[in-house]
Protein backbone atom coordinates (compact mmCIF):
# COMPACT_ATOMS: atom_id res chain seq x y z
CA UNK A 1 0.00 0.00 0.00
CA UNK A 2 2.69 2.24 1.04
CA UNK A 3 4.80 1.69 -1.93
CA UNK A 4 1.70 2.06 -4.55
CA UNK A 5 1.18 5.64 -2.52
CA UNK A 6 4.96 6.41 -2.93
CA UNK A 7 4.73 5.62 -6.97
CA UNK A 8 1.62 7.32 -7.44
CA UNK A 9 3.71 10.20 -5.49
CA UNK A 10 6.56 10.05 -8.22
CA UNK A 11 3.79 9.90 -10.98
CA UNK A 12 2.48 12.98 -9.69
CA UNK A 13 5.81 14.61 -9.80
CA UNK A 14 6.27 14.03 -13.47
CA UNK A 15 3.25 15.25 -13.96
CA UNK A 16 3.08 18.22 -11.58
CA UNK A 17 6.89 19.79 -12.75
CA UNK A 18 5.60 19.42 -16.90
CA UNK A 19 2.67 21.72 -15.66
CA UNK A 20 4.95 23.78 -13.98
CA UNK A 21 7.03 23.91 -17.41
CA UNK A 22 4.04 24.77 -19.15
CA UNK A 23 2.75 27.22 -16.95
CA UNK A 24 6.06 29.09 -16.77
CA UNK A 25 6.08 29.43 -20.51
CA UNK A 26 2.69 29.85 -21.38
CA UNK A 27 0.77 31.25 -18.86
CA UNK A 28 2.96 33.41 -16.62
CA UNK A 29 3.18 36.85 -18.13
CA UNK A 30 5.90 38.48 -19.22
CA UNK A 31 7.69 41.12 -17.11
CA UNK A 32 8.01 44.46 -18.03
CA UNK A 33 12.04 45.56 -19.11
CA UNK A 34 12.74 41.23 -19.00
CA UNK A 35 10.51 40.47 -21.50
CA UNK A 36 10.61 36.48 -21.85
CA UNK A 37 14.02 36.38 -20.13
CA UNK A 38 11.89 36.84 -16.98
CA UNK A 39 10.00 33.17 -16.59
CA UNK A 40 13.45 32.00 -15.74
CA UNK A 41 12.52 33.17 -11.81
CA UNK A 42 10.38 30.31 -12.07
CA UNK A 43 13.33 27.64 -11.92
CA UNK A 44 16.23 29.98 -10.40
CA UNK A 45 14.78 30.91 -6.96
CA UNK A 46 13.10 27.42 -6.45
CA UNK A 47 16.07 25.66 -7.20
CA UNK A 48 18.33 27.90 -4.61
CA UNK A 49 15.69 27.00 -2.39
CA UNK A 50 15.78 23.47 -2.81
CA UNK A 51 19.92 23.93 -2.37
CA UNK A 52 19.58 25.67 1.16
CA UNK A 53 17.17 22.60 2.24
CA UNK A 54 19.50 19.68 0.72
CA UNK A 55 22.71 21.36 2.90
CA UNK A 56 20.63 21.35 5.88
CA UNK A 57 19.45 17.49 5.91
CA UNK A 58 22.83 16.79 4.92
CA UNK A 59 23.49 18.45 8.00
CA UNK A 60 21.01 17.13 10.04
CA UNK A 61 21.54 12.97 8.87
CA UNK A 62 26.40 14.57 9.51
CA UNK A 63 24.96 15.00 13.16
CA UNK A 64 22.88 11.52 13.16
CA UNK A 65 25.80 9.54 12.04
CA UNK A 66 27.64 10.94 14.51
CA UNK A 67 25.32 10.54 17.15
CA UNK A 68 23.96 6.54 15.83
CA UNK A 69 26.91 5.46 13.78
CA UNK A 70 24.40 4.02 11.34
CA UNK A 71 26.34 3.77 7.51
CA UNK A 72 22.77 4.68 6.06
CA UNK A 73 22.89 8.00 8.02
CA UNK A 74 25.59 8.69 6.34
CA UNK A 75 24.40 7.67 3.09
CA UNK A 76 21.54 10.79 3.37
CA UNK A 77 23.97 13.16 4.63
CA UNK A 78 26.29 12.21 1.13
CA UNK A 79 22.93 11.78 -1.07
CA UNK A 80 21.55 15.18 0.51
CA UNK A 81 25.22 17.07 0.08
CA UNK A 82 25.28 15.64 -3.82
CA UNK A 83 21.92 17.05 -4.82
CA UNK A 84 22.27 20.39 -2.76
CA UNK A 85 25.76 20.54 -5.14
CA UNK A 86 23.63 20.08 -8.03
CA UNK A 87 20.89 22.42 -6.91
CA UNK A 88 23.83 24.69 -6.58
CA UNK A 89 25.19 24.92 -9.50
CA UNK A 90 21.29 24.79 -11.23
CA UNK A 91 20.76 27.97 -9.26
CA UNK A 92 24.16 29.67 -10.78
CA UNK A 93 23.71 28.19 -14.37
CA UNK A 94 20.22 29.98 -14.48
CA UNK A 95 21.04 33.11 -12.68
CA UNK A 96 24.36 33.64 -15.09
CA UNK A 97 21.45 33.66 -18.33
CA UNK A 98 19.55 35.76 -15.77
CA UNK A 99 22.34 38.02 -15.55
CA UNK A 100 23.21 37.88 -19.11
CA UNK A 101 20.28 39.37 -19.81
CA UNK A 102 19.77 41.93 -17.39
CA UNK A 103 23.37 43.23 -16.79
CA UNK A 104 24.68 41.92 -20.61
CA UNK A 105 27.26 39.43 -18.95
CA UNK A 106 27.48 36.30 -17.79
CA UNK A 107 29.43 36.86 -14.71
CA UNK A 108 30.40 39.99 -13.33
CA UNK A 109 31.77 38.91 -9.29
CA UNK A 110 28.27 40.38 -7.75
CA UNK A 111 28.11 39.71 -4.17
CA UNK A 112 25.79 36.99 -4.45
CA UNK A 113 27.64 34.97 -7.48
CA UNK A 114 30.80 35.82 -5.47
CA UNK A 115 28.79 33.65 -2.56
CA UNK A 116 27.33 30.97 -4.10
CA UNK A 117 30.74 30.10 -5.78
CA UNK A 118 32.14 29.98 -2.67
CA UNK A 119 29.38 27.89 -1.61
CA UNK A 120 30.19 25.80 -4.65
CA UNK A 121 33.99 25.53 -3.33
CA UNK A 122 32.86 24.68 -0.22
CA UNK A 123 31.01 21.39 -0.65
CA UNK A 124 33.27 20.40 -3.84
CA UNK A 125 35.75 20.19 -0.91
CA UNK A 126 33.51 18.19 1.20
CA UNK A 127 33.38 15.58 -1.76
CA UNK A 128 37.58 15.68 -2.27
CA UNK A 129 37.91 15.02 1.32
CA UNK A 130 35.56 12.43 1.09
CA UNK A 131 37.50 10.67 -1.82
CA UNK A 132 40.80 11.31 -0.05
CA UNK A 133 40.08 9.32 2.88
CA UNK A 134 40.01 5.17 2.46
CA UNK A 135 39.07 4.27 5.86
CA UNK A 136 35.49 4.03 5.51
CA UNK A 137 35.07 4.60 9.02
CA UNK A 138 37.38 7.51 9.60
CA UNK A 139 36.14 8.73 5.77
CA UNK A 140 32.52 9.12 7.40
CA UNK A 141 33.34 10.52 10.86
CA UNK A 142 35.13 13.57 9.11
CA UNK A 143 33.37 14.15 6.67
CA UNK A 144 30.27 14.26 8.82
CA UNK A 145 32.03 16.61 10.85
CA UNK A 146 32.95 18.80 7.92
CA UNK A 147 29.49 18.91 6.99
CA UNK A 148 28.04 20.19 9.99
CA UNK A 149 30.61 23.08 9.41
CA UNK A 150 30.17 23.76 5.72
CA UNK A 151 26.57 24.16 6.90
CA UNK A 152 27.29 27.12 8.74
CA UNK A 153 28.17 28.73 6.08
CA UNK A 154 25.05 28.55 4.07
CA UNK A 155 22.85 31.12 5.94
CA UNK A 156 25.50 33.54 5.94
CA UNK A 157 26.59 32.77 2.08
CA UNK A 158 22.95 32.63 1.18
CA UNK A 159 21.05 34.80 2.82
CA UNK A 160 23.43 37.87 4.84
CA UNK A 161 26.76 38.58 2.55
CA UNK A 162 24.75 39.10 -0.46
CA UNK A 163 22.36 42.03 1.54
CA UNK A 164 25.40 43.26 3.28
CA UNK A 165 26.99 44.24 0.25
CA UNK A 166 26.80 47.95 -1.01
CA UNK A 167 26.57 47.81 -4.17
CA UNK A 168 24.86 44.82 -5.35
CA UNK A 169 22.52 44.55 -8.34
CA UNK A 170 20.60 41.17 -7.30
CA UNK A 171 17.04 42.27 -7.44
CA UNK A 172 16.74 41.22 -4.05
CA UNK A 173 13.63 43.26 -3.71
CA UNK A 174 11.77 41.16 -5.24
CA UNK A 175 11.31 39.33 -2.05
CA UNK A 176 12.53 41.72 0.44
CA UNK A 177 12.23 45.29 0.55
CA UNK A 178 15.89 45.01 1.36
CA UNK A 179 18.26 48.06 2.08
CA UNK A 180 19.53 47.82 -1.76
CA UNK A 181 15.72 48.81 -2.68
CA UNK A 182 15.15 51.54 -0.47
CA UNK A 183 17.12 54.71 -2.94
CA UNK A 184 18.84 57.46 -1.70
CA UNK A 185 17.62 60.86 -0.82
CA UNK A 186 19.18 63.53 -2.33
CA UNK A 187 19.67 67.37 -2.19
CA UNK A 188 19.42 69.52 -5.49
CA UNK A 189 23.45 69.96 -5.88
CA UNK A 190 23.85 67.11 -3.96
CA UNK A 191 26.26 63.72 -4.73
CA UNK A 192 25.04 60.34 -3.88
CA UNK A 193 26.28 56.78 -4.36
CA UNK A 194 23.14 54.01 -5.63
CA UNK A 195 24.64 50.46 -5.81
CA UNK A 196 27.54 50.53 -8.23
CA UNK A 197 26.70 54.12 -9.59
CA UNK A 198 27.27 57.91 -8.43
CA UNK A 199 24.34 59.73 -8.65
CA UNK A 200 24.50 63.95 -8.55
CA UNK A 201 21.18 65.58 -8.70
CA UNK A 202 21.68 68.80 -10.75
CA UNK A 203 18.49 70.04 -10.53
CA UNK A 204 14.47 70.02 -10.00
CA UNK A 205 12.46 71.27 -12.41
CA UNK A 206 8.47 71.25 -12.22
CA UNK A 207 6.11 71.88 -14.88
CA UNK A 208 2.30 71.60 -13.56
CA UNK A 209 2.12 68.28 -11.69
CA UNK A 210 5.14 67.05 -13.25
CA UNK A 211 8.63 67.31 -11.64
CA UNK A 212 11.63 66.39 -13.72
CA UNK A 213 14.83 65.68 -11.87
CA UNK A 214 18.12 66.05 -13.71
CA UNK A 215 20.81 63.55 -12.54
CA UNK A 216 24.11 63.27 -13.45
CA UNK A 217 24.94 59.22 -13.44
CA UNK A 218 28.52 58.21 -13.14
CA UNK A 219 29.28 54.22 -14.12
CA UNK A 220 31.68 52.34 -11.84
CA UNK A 221 35.13 53.69 -11.97
CA UNK A 222 33.78 56.99 -13.44
CA UNK A 223 34.70 56.17 -16.54
CA UNK A 224 31.70 57.62 -18.43
CA UNK A 225 28.88 60.30 -16.77
CA UNK A 226 25.37 60.35 -18.53
CA UNK A 227 22.55 62.80 -18.30
CA UNK A 228 18.71 60.79 -17.23
CA UNK A 229 15.58 62.75 -16.50
CA UNK A 230 13.21 60.36 -14.06
CA UNK A 231 9.94 62.01 -13.39
CA UNK A 232 7.47 61.81 -11.20
CA UNK A 233 3.88 63.11 -11.00
CA UNK A 234 2.59 64.96 -7.95
CA UNK A 235 -0.94 64.62 -8.46
CA UNK A 236 -1.25 61.27 -8.65
CA UNK A 237 1.86 60.63 -6.58
CA UNK A 238 3.35 58.42 -9.29
CA UNK A 239 6.57 57.68 -11.27
CA UNK A 240 6.33 58.59 -14.85
CA UNK A 241 9.61 58.56 -17.24
CA UNK A 242 12.25 55.78 -15.87
CA UNK A 243 15.53 55.87 -17.98
CA UNK A 244 17.56 53.04 -18.08
CA UNK A 245 21.02 53.11 -16.26
CA UNK A 246 23.67 53.34 -19.27
CA UNK A 247 24.65 49.62 -20.31
CA UNK A 248 22.47 47.63 -18.12
CA UNK A 249 18.73 46.61 -17.83
CA UNK A 250 18.11 48.59 -14.45
CA UNK A 251 15.79 51.62 -14.43
CA UNK A 252 16.23 55.18 -12.64
CA UNK A 253 13.09 55.75 -10.87
CA UNK A 254 12.44 59.27 -9.15
CA UNK A 255 9.79 57.90 -6.50
CA UNK A 256 9.33 60.82 -4.09
CA UNK A 257 9.74 64.78 -4.07
CA UNK A 258 10.03 67.01 -1.83
CA UNK A 259 9.58 70.63 -2.94
CA UNK A 260 9.94 72.04 0.31
CA UNK A 261 13.35 70.95 0.84
CA UNK A 262 13.98 70.59 -3.25
CA UNK A 263 14.70 66.93 -2.08
CA UNK A 264 14.44 63.71 -4.53
CA UNK A 265 14.06 59.87 -3.18
CA UNK A 266 15.65 58.00 -6.30
CA UNK A 267 15.56 54.69 -6.78
CA UNK A 268 17.13 51.37 -9.18
CA UNK A 269 14.34 49.93 -10.36
CA UNK A 270 15.47 46.17 -11.20
CA UNK A 271 14.21 44.05 -13.83
CA UNK A 272 12.52 41.34 -11.96
CA UNK A 273 11.39 43.88 -8.49
CA UNK A 274 7.89 42.86 -7.78
CA UNK A 275 7.64 40.14 -10.42
CA UNK A 276 5.74 38.18 -7.68
CA UNK A 277 3.31 40.56 -7.17
CA UNK A 278 1.44 39.30 -10.17
CA UNK A 279 -0.63 36.01 -8.54
CA UNK A 280 -0.10 34.06 -11.30
CA UNK A 281 3.51 34.28 -11.26
CA UNK A 282 2.97 33.60 -7.46
CA UNK A 283 1.33 30.62 -7.70
CA UNK A 284 3.59 29.07 -10.37
CA UNK A 285 6.44 30.33 -8.57
CA UNK A 286 4.99 28.29 -5.33
CA UNK A 287 3.97 25.52 -7.50
CA UNK A 288 7.52 25.32 -9.11
CA UNK A 289 8.88 25.59 -5.15
CA UNK A 290 7.15 22.78 -4.02
CA UNK A 291 7.78 20.60 -7.23
CA UNK A 292 11.52 20.56 -6.62
CA UNK A 293 11.16 19.79 -3.22
CA UNK A 294 9.45 16.74 -3.91
CA UNK A 295 11.80 15.89 -7.09
CA UNK A 296 14.46 16.35 -4.43
CA UNK A 297 13.43 14.11 -2.36
CA UNK A 298 12.59 11.50 -4.36
CA UNK A 299 16.41 12.15 -5.92
CA UNK A 300 17.71 11.76 -2.47
CA UNK A 301 15.84 8.49 -1.59
CA UNK A 302 17.05 6.98 -4.51
CA UNK A 303 20.89 7.77 -4.57
CA UNK A 304 20.65 7.14 -0.39
CA UNK A 305 19.57 3.42 -1.51
CA UNK A 306 21.84 3.49 -4.33
CA UNK A 307 24.80 4.36 -1.86
CA UNK A 308 23.59 1.40 0.54
CA UNK A 309 23.57 -1.16 -2.56
CA UNK A 310 27.25 -0.54 -3.41
CA UNK A 311 28.38 -0.01 0.59
CA UNK A 312 27.08 -4.01 1.06
CA UNK A 313 27.88 -5.34 -2.54
CA UNK A 314 31.59 -3.96 -1.68
CA UNK A 315 31.55 -5.85 1.83
CA UNK A 316 30.42 -9.03 0.52
CA UNK A 317 32.76 -9.29 -2.06
CA UNK A 318 35.84 -7.71 0.11
CA UNK A 319 35.64 -4.38 -2.26
CA UNK A 320 36.86 -1.37 -0.67
CA UNK A 321 34.82 1.73 -1.58
CA UNK B 1 20.23 34.45 -45.34
CA UNK B 2 17.28 32.06 -44.64
CA UNK B 3 15.75 32.63 -41.32
CA UNK B 4 14.93 30.09 -39.06
CA UNK B 5 11.26 29.49 -38.47
CA UNK B 6 11.77 28.22 -34.40
CA UNK B 7 12.95 31.46 -33.54
CA UNK B 8 10.51 33.60 -34.76
CA UNK B 9 8.81 35.67 -32.09
CA UNK B 10 5.77 33.33 -31.63
CA UNK B 11 6.61 30.35 -32.31
CA UNK B 12 10.14 30.24 -30.43
CA UNK B 13 8.59 30.54 -26.85
CA UNK B 14 6.33 26.81 -27.91
CA UNK B 15 9.86 25.97 -28.89
CA UNK B 16 11.54 26.06 -25.62
CA UNK B 17 8.32 24.88 -23.93
CA UNK B 18 9.11 21.38 -26.25
CA UNK B 19 12.76 21.30 -25.15
CA UNK B 20 12.22 21.97 -21.94
CA UNK B 21 9.42 19.22 -21.39
CA UNK B 22 11.70 16.80 -23.54
CA UNK B 23 14.77 17.51 -21.07
CA UNK B 24 12.60 16.97 -17.91
CA UNK B 25 10.25 13.91 -19.83
CA UNK B 26 14.49 12.45 -20.05
CA UNK B 27 15.18 13.40 -16.61
CA UNK B 28 11.97 11.46 -15.34
CA UNK B 29 12.27 8.34 -17.22
CA UNK B 30 15.86 8.29 -16.03
CA UNK B 31 15.20 8.79 -12.56
CA UNK B 32 11.99 6.12 -12.91
CA UNK B 33 14.21 3.86 -14.39
CA UNK B 34 17.10 3.89 -11.96
CA UNK B 35 14.29 4.26 -8.68
CA UNK B 36 12.85 1.14 -9.69
CA UNK B 37 16.33 -1.27 -10.26
CA UNK B 38 17.50 0.04 -7.01
CA UNK B 39 14.35 -0.98 -5.24
CA UNK B 40 14.85 -4.38 -7.02
CA UNK B 41 18.16 -4.85 -6.13
CA UNK B 42 18.07 -4.05 -2.62
CA UNK B 43 15.16 -6.28 -2.38
CA UNK B 44 16.87 -9.10 -3.62
CA UNK B 45 19.98 -8.31 -1.83
CA UNK B 46 17.57 -8.14 1.67
CA UNK B 47 16.16 -11.70 0.55
CA UNK B 48 19.61 -13.33 -0.66
CA UNK B 49 20.62 -11.91 3.22
CA UNK B 50 17.44 -13.93 4.76
CA UNK B 51 18.33 -16.58 2.99
CA UNK B 52 21.34 -16.97 4.23
CA UNK B 53 20.79 -16.45 7.70
CA UNK B 54 17.83 -19.18 7.19
CA UNK B 55 20.61 -21.64 5.70
CA UNK B 56 23.38 -21.11 7.96
CA UNK B 57 23.57 -23.49 10.77
CA UNK B 58 23.07 -22.59 14.38
CA UNK B 59 26.82 -22.64 14.87
CA UNK B 60 27.42 -22.02 18.43
CA UNK B 61 24.56 -24.34 19.96
CA UNK B 62 26.37 -27.40 17.87
CA UNK B 63 29.49 -26.42 19.35
CA UNK B 64 28.00 -26.01 22.98
CA UNK B 65 26.20 -29.74 22.41
CA UNK B 66 29.40 -31.27 20.96
CA UNK B 67 31.46 -30.26 23.79
CA UNK B 68 28.85 -31.14 26.27
CA UNK B 69 28.86 -34.47 24.48
CA UNK B 70 32.57 -34.90 24.66
CA UNK B 71 32.99 -33.87 28.37
CA UNK B 72 30.25 -36.47 29.00
CA UNK B 73 32.03 -38.94 26.64
CA UNK B 74 34.12 -41.23 29.33
CA UNK B 75 37.69 -42.59 27.06
CA UNK B 76 39.64 -45.10 28.16
CA UNK B 77 43.24 -44.60 28.03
Amino acid sequence: MVQQMAQVGKLLIGVWMAGVAAAMFLIVPQYEGLGNAGRIIIMHVPTAWVSVLAFALSAIFSGLYLWRRKPAYDDYALAAAEGGFLFTALATITGMIFSEVVWGVFWNWDPRQTSIFVLLLIYAALFALRSAIDDPQRRRQLSAVYALFAFVTVPFLVFVAPRMAESTLHPNCVFIQGSHCDGITLAEGRIGLLGDHKLHLLELERQGDVVTAHVLVGEPGLARETLLRPSFNLATGTMMDRPEFPGVRYQLGLERVDLASNSALLNIEAPGTGVLANRTTLYTFLASTTGFTALFIWMLHVRATLLGIAWTLAQREGVRL
Amino acid sequence: MIPNAALEAGVAIYVALAVALSVWLAIFIYLWRIDALARRLKQSLEQQQQQEDHERPAVPKARVTRVQAAEEETVER
